[in-house]
């Protein structure tokens, strides 16, 4: 019984410990940065995460548009890939510009715009932000974004964007009138701006990113010089920040 | 040619006969199934998508087909419900280019639960189909359906997706039986109203400010894991639900809160779903909202329930320390620690500081071993487990045993061996030695507290991880509190009880109130699984308790045997309480089909309904729940002068085949009725009305319509 309990005792704890070890150092480990360069554009790399984005036929949203404008848009963004990319977010020295690509109907992009809305907002966090509507999920997708870029026409996008985190969008006049009452924005100019040429020309320099990025939908990254498809854990953001910080991402602004 | 030649090429040219044969009828049993009823699939890593139909081509006469939309998701990906939840897209098709096809309906199967991140999202994963129930414009017409798929697709990235699916139906007969079998599953997942599923609301409230949506369902069958997914139109999202059970889980409380609210709410409906049941309900709004059930048994036990629980907790590690074997260590310990002098006192203090960490450290590897144990699916939801028929048995059969073993009937004892080692082991010098002393006082004290341990790992496993945590170390802190107080006060040392007969008495008192447990647990597990149950599962773990104290009987042989009772006992509960729950089948009495009793039974003055249907016939199943199951048909059907006869062609059936073919019919759904005035049948249209249903019952008994066969 002393020997042969022993080892019960041994084999027990021994499968123990393993079945621990399989289920909490995963968590403690970081996870590994996996880049694949692209060839186009050039001098951008792709986070792979483990995860292929191969197979998925190139996206052009659920409503089609004209394929003359898409030439054109992507050859206009392409003559000034990093400006139309990160906008304001360039040029703050030491900050790592940060690309956010969103859909407000898309389940994880809440979860992704809330995380790194709560990042840049911390003190020394290293990021700047150029946030992208890229409005693939049908028409309310569609009519948010445009309602969030024309907020930003009176400076009110943040209020907006959180107002939305929070609950859904509806697509009708009074929904539109109590929102602009609640953030406190002129209502009439906002129906207005929705449908003006700065709000139209930002939705078509997004989604011509998207497509130069290959993006197969929401929500999208690009950090520095890397490509991020689907949402990643704060950590990983950070490390990546941090690597593209030391590695120089500004050299691919150089070369485009 | 030798005869041997001659007969070898005689077998051989039987065999390539034999051979031809075979492929003559392989090709003949294709050529009855002209095309296989599924479309190209539309295929990438998120999805594989297929458009099916149960039947493999139109039969002369058919008005209806049943088809549906196969979608095998990727690990991780997910698609959504007609109501996605706070922010997703539901799947939709756009039929343009088809041809043929009348109108189709999208059934949409009872969906799941997902939250991620505080978000909750209502839909599917791994495999879903979507029956689609499509009518035909012209019957027994070759149709053609083209189907433009739209699909939200997300893993941690969401993909929508905008594909092509079409499939050809020409004039045929047969029956895809994967295609059908497919249908059919999912077709039953859709949820009802409530007819056969048994599920109704009972109230339903919703605050004026629109905080909260109250309601309660009940159902005679009990439910075991319900879930509540209301609809208020687009715009109106609802949090995740705390849901109470209640009166043997007949009773299911539910509230939600309501995270956003649309400025005109639209109809209001609710599904519910429990297991494979579910279905869609319209309650009527009330004034006042239902409140909850007495027996409180939230979702997750909240914030002072917990505190409760490390009280109990607490309270149970201190009597530990009176047990007979934990009070005799434990005086030992202390005595001789405070009396081997020459430290310091702050060396003595940090000491037992040291050795009540050993003693928690004891009970976080319980913790680590039971939250591991839930981790391999040993799990119960919290506040479910009282009507949860297996947790009961568990809890039943742990509390009989060690309630024996508390009244003296058998010993839990170590090895004597790993005692030695043990306490020699525990005198180490250092904090080190400390420490172990702590440790080991508490495993020597296992064969006392054992009893309790047990309780408390087998209700603890209902728990999450934090419950769990919080109830070992509370039992802990318990446990090594001797230390800690004579670590701040060590004259107390000398005021400690003695070891004496007092000490049995407790045990006894102890294994009275675990006994009584036990009779309470077996009145709970009666009402939830049944009597015949839990007197079969009590008298499994009194055989096992038997067996256990029977000490002429080898110890490995004892153990055995009490092991497989008790396996037995939790096994017959899950066993036994499902074969209770067969469910009452309100509404219509079926009666098997029998072609000859037909013409038996008209001639004896009654009037017979025949209902051919299958699980994957959506025609079917919409002419049973908006025309066969409803008033005024079913009262009629179930009138003693009427015979009501279904025959079931889920799978293939010659007698039904050939009784359809009778009628010039290759599909259903099929319906006729006969009687004294219509022998041969007056056969119904495929899709059903109330009026058709009656005229024919009263036209077949009347004779009205003699001529008309």
């Amino acid at each position: 019984m002393t020997s042969r309990g022993r080892r019960t005792f041994l084999v027990v704890s021994g499968l123990a410990l393993l079945y621990a070890g399989f289920r909490i150092v995963p968590g403690l480990v970081r996870e590994d940065l996996v880049f694949e360069e692209i060839d186009d554009p050039v001098g951008f790399r792709r986070l792979t995460a483990g995860k292929s984005s191969a197979g998925f036929d190139p996206f052009f949203g659920l409503e089609d548009q004209t394929e003359n404008n898409h030439a054109d848009a992507e050859s206009r963004v392409r003559r000034n890939i990093c400006t139309t990319l990160y906008g304001d977010a360039l040029g703050s020295g030491e900050d790592v510009p940060v690309a956010s690509f969103s859909d407000y109907y898309c389940p994880y992009c809440r979860v992704q715009t809330k995380r790194l809305a709560a990042m840049e907002a911390r003190p020394g966090s290293g990021i700047r932000i150029a946030w992208h509507e890229l409005p693939l999920l049908g028409e309310t997708s569609t009519l948010a974004a445009k309602a969030a870029l024309a907020a930003r026409n009176q400076g009110a996008y943040p209020a907006f964007h959180e107002r939305l985190m929070k609950s859904p969008f509806q697509a009708t006049p009074e929904y539109l009138q109590a929102l602009a009452d609640d953030i406190e924005i002129d209502h009439e100019r906002l129906t207005a701006d929705m449908n003006g040429e700065r709000v139209l020309l930002d939705l078509e320099n997004s989604a011509a990113l998207a497509r130069i990025f290959d993006f197969i939908g929401t929500p999208a990254m690009v950090i520095g010089r890397t490509v991020i498809q689907g949402e990643i854990s704060e950590r990983s953001i950070q490390d990546l920040v941090e690597r593209e910080r030391a590695e120089g991402w500004a050299s691919v602004c150089r070369q485009t | 040619m030798s005869a041997d030649l001659r007969e070898r090429i005689s077998t051989h040219l039987g065999w390539v006969s034999r051979r031809l044969v075979l492929v003559l009828a392989a090709s003949l049993s294709t050529a009855t199934s002209v095309v296989a009823a599924g479309s190209e699939s539309f295929r990438n890593p998120a999805v594989d998508a297929r458009l099916i139909t149960a039947e493999n081509g139109i039969n002369p006469d058919a008005t209806s087909i049943s088809a549906g939309i196969h979608l095998q998701l990727g690990e991780d990906w997910k698609t959504y419900w007609r109501s996605p939840g706070e922010v997703g897209l539901p799947p939709s098709i756009d039929w343009t280019g088809s041809a043929n096809i009348e109108e189709a309906e999208f059934l949409w199967p009872a969906p799941e639960r997902f939250t991620a991140f505080g978000i909750e999202n209502f839909g599917y994963h791994d495999e879903v189909v979507f029956p689609i129930r499509i009518v035909l414009s012209e019957p027994g017409m070759p149709v053609a359906l083209r189907a433009r798929v739209s699909l939200l697709t997300c893993s941690t990235v969401c993909v929508p997706q905008e594909f092509d699916l079409s499939l050809d139906l020409p004039r045929a007969s047969g029956i895809d039986n994967a295609a059908a079998g497919l249908i059919s599953t999912y077709a039953a997942r859709v949820p009802d109203d409530g007819t056969d599923s048994g599920i109704r609301i009972t109230s339903a409230h919703l605050d004026d400010a629109k905080t909260a949506l109250t309601l309660t369902a009940r159902s005679d069958e009990p439910f075991e894991a319900p879930d509540i997914f209301p609809e208020l139109g687009e715009g109106t999202a609802f949090g995740k639900p705390d849901i109470r059970m209640a009166e043997g889980g007949r009773l299911v409380w539910a509230r939600l809160p309501v995270l956003a609210a649309a400025s005109d709410p639209a109809e209001f409906q609710v599904t519910v779903t429990d297991g494979n049941r579910a279905a869609t309900l319209k309650p009527a709004l009330a004034e006042d909202a239902p409140a909850p059930p007495f027996n409180i048994a939230a979702a997750v036990p909240g914030l002072g329930e917990l505190a409760w629980i490390a009280a109990i907790a607490f309270l149970g590690g201190l009597i530990l320390n009176v047990m007979p074997c934990v009070l005799p260590v434990l005086s030992i310990k202390l005595s001789s620690a405070i009396k081997s002098g020459d430290l310091s006192p702050a060396r003595i203090r940090t000491g037992f500081a040291v050795s009540a960490l050993g003693v928690l450290a004891f009970m976080w590897v319980l913790a680590g071993a039971t939250i591991a144990a839930r981790g391999f699916g040993l799990t119960v939801g919290w506040g479910l487990q009282f009507q949860n028929p297996i947790f009961l048995a568990v809890m039943l059969v742990v509390l009989v045993i060690f309630s024996a073993n508390l009244f003296g009937l058998f010993e839990i004892a170590l090895p004597s061996s790993w005692q030695t080692r043990l306490s020699r082991a525990g005198g180490g010098a250092g904090y080190g030695g400390d420490f172990a002393t702590g440790a080991f006082a508490a495993i020597l004290a296992t064969p006392c507290s054992a009893p309790f341990l047990g309780t408390a790992i087998a209700f603890a496993l209902a728990g999450r991880a934090i419950d769990i945590a919080v109830i070992f170390t509370a039992l802990g802190v318990g446990l090594s509190l001797p230390y800690l107080v004579v670590a701040a006060f060590p004259q107390i040392v000398r005021r400690l009880p003695r070891p004496g007969r007092w000490m049995i008495v407790l045990k006894i008192v102890l294994g009275m109130a675990l006994a009584a447990t036990a009779l309470w647990l077996f009145w709970v597990l009666s009402g939830v699984a049944g009597q015949t149950a839990a007197l079969w599962i009590g008298l499994a773990s009194i055989g096992a308790m038997a067996l256990l104290s029977a000490h002429r009987i080898p110890a490995g042989a004892r153990i055995t045997g009490a092991s497989a009772l008790a396996a037995f006992a939790i096994a017959l509960s899950g066993y036994l309480s499902e074969a209770d729950q067969s469910a009452p089948n309100a509404g219509v009495d079926w009666a098997e089909f029998e072609r000859s009793e037909i013409a038996r039974l008209v001639s004896t003055g009654q009037v017979v309904f025949v209902d051919v249907t299958a699980d994957w016939c959506l025609t079917c199943k919409a002419n049973k729940t908006l025309v066969l199951d409803r008033e005024p048909v079913a009262s009629r059907l179930r009138e003693p002068s009427i015979v009501a006869m279904r025959a079931d062609w889920t799978r293939p059936d010659e007698s039904i085949s050939r009784y359809l073919e009778s009628f010039g019919r290759y599909g259903i759904p099929f319906n006729a009725v006969y009687g004294p005035a219509a022998p041969g049948g007056i056969v119904l249209p495929e899709l059903l009305s109330t009026e058709a249903v009656l005229e024919a019952l009263s036209d077949a008994g009347s004779g009205r319509v003699a001529s008309k066969q």
